[in-house]
Order: structure tokens, then C-alpha cells, then sequence
């Protein structure tokens, strides 16, 4: 335990005396994307000989199907590519032995399987990882739009319930933009680039892997090496989940949708300034987003959209002292109507 | 035929022919008419259905006159050939639509007969019939997400709309 502290002490002198030698945006994704490659492969040696399992498929129509799968390999989406295509295209998220599971993420274990889409009696999981995974694509875009001379840090965004009507992505922008207010033509190039990034059809590559190597990817930026300590902390087994969608690279406690074609209508609407802390001047990014599953009429969508225009109000997640559900009532947000949706939204160990 | 003078001035909008000449066509459409009454949901061709459909409603409309009224009567002992129905009407059938104003008759298309001759079919049937619905409505489930966004989007709404109000 003492060698380990002492190993984070030490990259994160390494990480401020590197933060000092900036190195531009593209180098910066490269490195982490050679982590990320270099730990996968690592994982995927580890399967010496291939070991098969079962997995019992739930779900209407499919009550005792049985799959014989591979062992580490197998995912929930290669379960969905041996029914109909219906089943590829249309599910976000499987739920394996009734906890959520990433459609990209190899199955360990004999279990059963449950593909979910957006239109079931029960969506909440599959609405609570579609709204985390817009953030994480809007996190995505804001990181690549601005030029190689300005800095961007991507704060750990909040979970919002899909009732509060807009995702929200906390940032950082570099001190020289403090003055900026984002003009309607700055968001609507963001929009399109979230645009292509969907068109692209990108999927989310999740990966576990142990704090060490995600501080490895994360060396150059301090705040995410601070998050990955939280959710290293955060997490029963200690380990830290590392997602990958392109050459992005990006943490999340619980998992994404499948890919980011399931996104139809997407839209930034607002990017807010909060108030002043430690790192300079925190903005809040927010968009709204619509399946391609359920799409919503034009007119509809103005009145959301202009809805999701509003600064989304989010309480503060650690709550160190009053009861966070009673603070938290904030009119956007009324926590009573909802409570399946507010106890993941306010960790609190 | 129809039941009423302005209707009579047709103004180009030809009632169907059908049967054998307008006598015959009568006699099927009280038939036809005779049956709804009896079982309040048939099946029939297309051309059949709508034109009974008329003759439906228009018959409810006098029976809901009631039962001591001349013209209902007479219009009941015509239209229903088999008269152990005229209780029926005026007991069961008028006080249900005592508040409806019109369209007391839904019609729904189905396929095609599988017969030889192809012919479309439908089914009419008078409201408020104990039968499973024809049409069951399909609604998307109160937790989806563009469901949920809707919500929220309504409660602030009310909020804005109270606070107004205060």
C-alpha cells in the first residue's frame, strides 16, 4: 500500500513538471491511446486458452435461449449479432445478472443476459447511461474544438437526472479565454461536430484496468489523475474503468451505450459560466440529445431545446455536511418525482 | 334514399348503388342494419359498411326521441326486420348515446376477404359494445426518455405559471 502511495506522489511530481513542457493536443491523444492499446493487449494475452461459458438470454421472445460464448472475449454485442439485426441496432445497454454491463465489454462469467433498448417497460438504466454518454460525447468535442494555444481541462461532469432536461459537462477553458462568451455560431459548430462524430458511428471500448495505468494515461493533466483517485476510491474492486471512443479518452463510473450512432437529434445549447474555483473559471457545457429510437417533432424540440438553454443547477456532489436530497430541490430538478434516478446521481461514501 | 330533405338534395354525392336496384339495396342495408343492432359489431364489405353507417346513426338519433314518439316508432318497426331488437334500441341503445351528440358508429378497415373476388372488407360497430376494443391504443411508457424530458418540461411550466399567479 506504502509502495503504491508513494508511486502516485511520485507521478504527480512527474505530472506538474511535465505540465510545464506543454505538449500539444494530438501528442497528448496519441500517448493516451498507446496506454489504452498497450493495456488491451496486455488484457487480451492474458487468455491463453480459449473457455467457453454459457449465457441465458432474458428478454421477450428469447426466455431460455442459450449462447455458448467465449470466455473474456465474447461480449454482450456478439450475443446480440447471434439473433436479428433488430437486436444489434437497437440495443443500448445489457443488463448481466441484473447489474448494467457496456454492450462492448467482455462477458467473465457463465450469467444471464438481458439486451435493453429504449423503448422498454423499464428504461431508467438505459436513459441514465444514454444522458452520460452525450456528456461524454460533448466532453469529447469540446476537447478537440478549441485551437492547439488554448489549454482545456474536462472537470469530472455531474450526473443529472434526464428529468432536469439537459446533460451537463463541467470544463475548464484556458485563463486567456476567461472574457469569452460562446456566440450561437460557436455552438452550432460544436453541434456539428458532435454531428460527425456520430455520423461516424463510433463505439464505446470499455476497458478495467488498476489506477496505475490510468494515472499513466492521464500523466499530463492533474485533475483527471485526481478523478481517477475518486473513482479508484469510489469503486468495490479498486479498479477504474477507461473508456475509448475514437481517440478520445475518457473515465466513467458506470457504463455507456453501445455507440454513438444511437444518438439522432444532438444539440450543445448552452456553455455557462459558474463560478471562480481552484483551476480558474469552472463553465458548464450543456446539450440535449434524442435517440434515434425516439425522435421528437420539430416543435418539440424548440420547446426542449430552449429548456436545456437554461443553466442546469447541480448540487454539490460530496455533500459534506446537510442531506444532499433535501438540498438539492431545485426547481429544474424536483428530486421527489424521481427517486430512482437521484441516489447514483449524488455519491456519497 | 336518405332519411331527411337536405340530405335528399345530394348536390352530386350519390348514395352507392348496390344490390339488385334501390328496393333490393334497401332491403340488404336493413339486413345488415338489423344485425348491427342484434350483435353491435359486424363484419362486412367496405361500400356495405359505410353506407349502413349512415343509417345507424340516423336510427339511434330517433330512437333517442324515445319510444312514445311516432316517428321513432315507425322508424324502428322499418329499419329493425326483426322486431324482438325495438326494446333493445330504445332501452339499451338510446340512453347509452344520451350524451353523445353524433358518431355513435366506428368503422375500421381490415384486409382484403381472402375469397376470389378480393373484396375489402370492414368492421362496424356501435360504441360503448361490451367486445374487446378495435383499436388498442398504443402509448409509449411514462419512463422513456423523450417521455421524461416532456415531464420535466410540463412541471416547469406549472411552476413558471403558479409563480405567475402568486
Amino acid at each position: 500500500m506504502a509502495c503504491r502511495s508513494a508511486w502516485r506522489v511520485f507521478y504527480r511530481r512527474l505530472a506538474s513538471s511535465a505540465a510545464e513542457a506543454r505538449i500539444s493536443a494530438a501528442e497528448l491523444r496519441r500517448l493516451r491511446n498507446d496506454v489504452f492499446s498497450r493495456e488491451q493487449s496486455r488484457q487480451h494475452a492474458l487468455i491463453a486458452r480459449t473457455e467457453k461459458i454459457e449465457v441465458t438470454l432474458d428478454g421477450p421472445g428469447l426466455q431460455g435461449s442459450l449462447l455458448v460464448m467465449n470466455k473474456g472475449l465474447s461480449t454482450p454485442h456478439s450475443c446480440a449479432q447471434h439473433l436479428t439485426e433488430w437486436h444489434v441496432s437497437n440495443s443500448a445497454l445489457a443488463l448481466v445478472d441484473g447489474e448494467p454491463w457496456s454492450m462492448n465489454r467482455p462477458l467473465t462469467h457463465s450469467c444471464s443476459l438481458t439486451l435493453l433498448t429504449f423503448k422498454d417497460s423499464d428504461p431508467i438504466p438505459v436513459n441514465k447511461a444514454y444522458w452520460r454518454s452525450c456528456a461524454a460525447l460533448l466532453g469529447q468535442v469540446l476537447e478537440n474544438a478549441f485551437k492547439e494555444e488554448f489549454t482545456i481541462e474536462l472537470l469530472r461532469s455531474p450526473e443529472v437526472p434526464v428529468i432536469s432536461g439537459a446533460f451537463c459537462c463541467d470544463l475548464v477553458l484556458d485563463p486567456k479565454l476567461d472574457t469569452w462568451t460562446p456566440s450561437d455560431e460557436a455552438l452550432r459548430s460544436l453541434t456539428r461536430d458532435a454531428q460527425q462524430l456520430i455520423q461516424q458511428n463510433l463505439p464505446w471500448e470499455p476497458l478495467e484496468v488498476s489506477p496505475t495505468v490510468a494515472l499513466e494515461a492521464f500523466t499530463h493533466s492533474r485533475c483527471k489523475q485526481e478523478e481517477v483517485e475518486e473513482r479508484a476510491a469510489e469503486s468495490p474492486n479498486g479498479r477504474v474503468t477507461l473508456y475509448r471512443c475514437g481517440d478520445h479518452i475518457l473515465l466513467s463510473g458506470s457504463p455507456l451505450v453501445a455507440r454513438t450512432g444511437l444518438c439522432s437529434q444532438y444539440e450543445v445549447t448552452a456553455l455557462h459560466s459558474l463560478s471562480q474555483g481552484e483551476r480558474g473559471l469552472h463553465r458548464r457545457a450543456q446539450g440535449l440529445s434524442l435517440p434515434l429510437q425516439l425522435q421528437a417533432h420539430h416543435t418539440i424540440w424548440r420547446r426542449l431545446r430552449k429548456r436545456a438553454e437554461r443553466l442546469v443547477e447541480v448540487s454539490p456532489p460530496p455533500a459534506p455536511e446537510t442531506t444532499p436530497p433535501a438540498s438539492e430541490a431545485a426547481p429544474a430538478s424536483p428530486p421527489s418525482e424521481m427517486p430512482p434516478q437521484i441516489p447514483p446521481s449524488t455519491p456519497q461514501q | 334514399m336518405r332519411l331527411s330533405l337536405s340530405t335528399l338534395i345530394s348536390h352530386g354525392r350519390m348514395a352507392r348503388r348496390m344490390g339488385l336496384g334501390p328496393k333490393s339495396r334497401i332491403d340488404m342495408l336493413r339486413n345488415i342494419l338489423t344485425g348491427l343492432v342484434r350483435h353491435e359489431r359486424l363484419e362486412t364489405t367496405r361500400a356495405r359498411a359505410d353506407e349502413v353507417r349512415f343509417y345507424a346513426e340516423k336510427l339511434i338519433d330517433y330512437a333517442k326521441k324515445g319510444d312514445t314518439d311516432d316517428q321513432a316508432m315507425k322508424m324502428a318497426t322499418f329499419w329493425l326486420t326483426e322486431k324482438d331488437l325495438v326494446p333493445k334500441l330504445f332501452k339499451v341503445l338510446a340512453p347509452r348515446f344520451q350524451n353523445h351528440q353524433k358518431s355513435y358508429t366506428r368503422m375500421a378497415r381490415i384486409p382484403n376477404r381472402e375469397n376470389l373476388d378480393r373484396a375489402p372488407m370492414a368492421v362496424l360497430e356501435y360504441k360503448g359494445n361490451p367486445f374487446p376494443p378495435l383499436f388498442t391504443p398504443k402509448r409509449d411508457n411514462e419512463l422513456t426518455l423523450l417521455n421524461q424530458l416532456l415531464k420535466g418540461y410540463r412541471e416547469e411550466r406549472e411552476q413558471q405559471a403558479a409563480s405567475k399567479v402568486d
